[in-house]
């Protein structure tokens, strides 16, 4: 089914040349609503106009207004691409959720203009911390998403642990003084032997989050790693050691 | 020692709570120092901070007073009679127990202010592989486990070296085997030393490389002497009569000591 066009603008003919022009105005129309109009997007060239206005939609459609991170929408397009190129590669990926604590507090304490500085500080000193590969996205009010493709789970850990270290606490300068913000972390990765979706992979990343947060918040959680779980085998080899030790021993 | 070197730093972690790291750093720092180095304590158990008890000192700063300015590194530092440096830490902070920028940061700070000062700094680290500990442990140029001959601490040691390995591709830990056997310790230092090598060659080595290398320092026996000694807040060379593990710590220094080289 068509969706009805949203009137933007008035339209004087019906020609396809009308309609493009019309599609044109409507597009500038809504970059400059965002506050994305560039004096780069006009051009004499009436074919490079519309490749340059493309170009800015598109932008628009992916990212959020208020940090220039990747949105929830395109977030999930990015993680479901980088979870089937996991699986096609043979290497894990890692997902980390981040949650702003007490965000609400700040915003009914200091008041809008503040928790907005808040979201784009941690939104930079995210981004700082990262690989030019892995995507950031803003997944909701104060909660943030990062994509590690390619990654083992303990490069996963120690890229999470280098985000969780940098901001906790991260101060935000207030009128002179310092606002402490903190935040809880969830990290996950994919494993190979079992696909998940991506809804079901940010899932898991946020229940670490939430044990994160239920865990005194300001902290990094992650599934157990299985590189340094202690298998059974490993367990009745030491104690083997410890049998001959007190034979000989006592 | 040139003084233009910087200090080697030492981080004296075990798994297992109790195990001795407090009294093996306490009485090898002084023993290292006796041999002409120019040693720092760092207590690094942030969370349960005791090595001060242990020394019998009573300290007015300390590493967190530095962190939150309250004083100048200087003005914690304390010239122990027993010819080491001592940085106390205060006690029963939970939040030391979370690493944070800050503490991170400053630490590392901290560290560089003081590294050309000294030939050694010992960290005395808090028990389990928690991120604090790991934070020491990466900061360390070498990782001295101290390990008992008994079930609990031994699967600790061997789960902290395993993380230590398989998170920040740590492959060299020095050993020090304590409450060992009084009749035969060294022997039991070996052999402890011999089946934990083997067994993470077997379960951890698999795929990585390079292997995990084991240096067994020394041992040290079970002696009535050590908790007595602690109870009256002194060193095993203060002890009278000496006590006979003292000759044990002074080798397990002399061999801390030339592995440093
Ligand atoms: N070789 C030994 N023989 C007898 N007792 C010992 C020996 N080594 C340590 N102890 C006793 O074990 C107790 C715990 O030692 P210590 O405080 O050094 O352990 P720790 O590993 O630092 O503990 P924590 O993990 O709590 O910091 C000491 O009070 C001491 O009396
Ligand atoms: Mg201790």
């Amino acid at each position: 089914m068509r969706k009805k066009r949203i009137k933007l603008g008035p339209i004087n003919g019906n020609s396809p040349d009308d309609r493009k022009q019309y599609d044109l105005t409507a597009a500038l129309r809504i970059l400059r609503h965002a506050g994305r109009e560039d004096p780069q997007l006009y051009t004499n060239d009436s074919e490079k106009q519309i490749q340059n206005v493309i170009d800015a939609l598109c932008d628009l459609s992916v990212h959020d207004g208020m940090t220039g991170l990747v949105n929830a929408t395109f977030f999930h397009v990015v993680l479901a691409r980088e979870i089937e190129r996991s699986l096609r590669t043979g290497k894990t990926c890692g997902l980390m959720v981040l949650d702003i604590d007490y965000f609400k507090k700040i915003n009914d304490t200091y008041g809008h203009t503040v928790g907005d500085r808040v979201i784009q500080s941690v939104a930079a000193n995210i981004m700082q911390n990262l690989r030019s590969m892995d995507t950031t996205a803003r997944i909701g009010g104060e909660e943030f998403a990062v994509i590690l493709p390619e990654c083992t789970p303990e490069d996963a850990i120690h890229a999470a642990t280098r985000i969780h270290t940098a901001l906790n606490p991260l101060l935000i300068n207030i009128d002179g003084h310092d606002l402490r913000v903190t935040s809880s972390v969830g990290l996950v990765w994919t494993e190979l032997s079992h696909s998940l979706s991506s809804g079901a992979l940010l899932s898991e990343a946020d229940r670490e989050m939430y044990r994160a947060k239920h865990s005194g918040r300001a902290r990094l959680c992650h599934p157990p790693l299985e590189s340094t779980m202690i298998t059974q085998q490993e367990r009745s080899s030491l104690m083997a050691l410890l049998n001959e030790e007190n034979t000989h021993g006592k | 020692m040139a003084s233009d070197k910087k200090a080697r730093r030492i981080a004296v972690i075990s798994g297992k709570g109790g195990v001795g790291k407090t009294v093996i750093t306490a009485n090898l720092a002084s023993a290292l120092a006796s041999s002409g180095q120019r040693v720092l304590v760092l207590d690094a158990d942030l969370g349960l901070a005791n090595l001060d008890i242990i020394l019998g000192l009573d300290p007015k700063r300390t590493i967190q007073d530095i962190f939150q300015g309250n004083c100048r590194p200087d003005d914690a530092l304390i010239k122990t009679a027993k010819g080491f440096d001592l940085l106390p830490a205060g006690s029963g902070l939970q939040e030391n127990t979370v690493l944070s920028k800050n503490l991170a940061e400053k630490m590392e700070a901290l560290l560089s202010d003081l590294e050309e000062r000294y030939d050694i700094i010992l960290f005395d680290a808090g028990a389990g592989v928690g991120e604090v500990v790991l934070f020491f442990a990466a900061l360390a140029h070498r990782i001295l486990v101290v390990v008992t001959p008994e079930p609990t601490s031994l699967m600790d040691a061997y789960a902290s070296i395993k993380v230590l390995k398989q998170l920040y591709k740590r492959n060299e830990f020095l050993l020090v085997v304590n409450q060992a056997n009084p009749k035969h310790p060294d022997q039991i230092g070996t052999s402890v030393t011999k089946h934990l090598q083997s067994v993470i060659s077997k379960f951890v080595d698999v795929g990585t490389s390079p292997p995990v290398f084991l240096q067994l320092i020394g041992s040290l026996p079970q002696d009535p002497a050590i908790p007595r000694s602690v109870r009256n807040r002194q060193l095993l060379s203060e002890t009278q009569p000496p006590a006979a593990s003292v000759c044990f710590v002074n080798t397990m220094a002399e061999c801390l000591r030339r592995t440093m080289i």
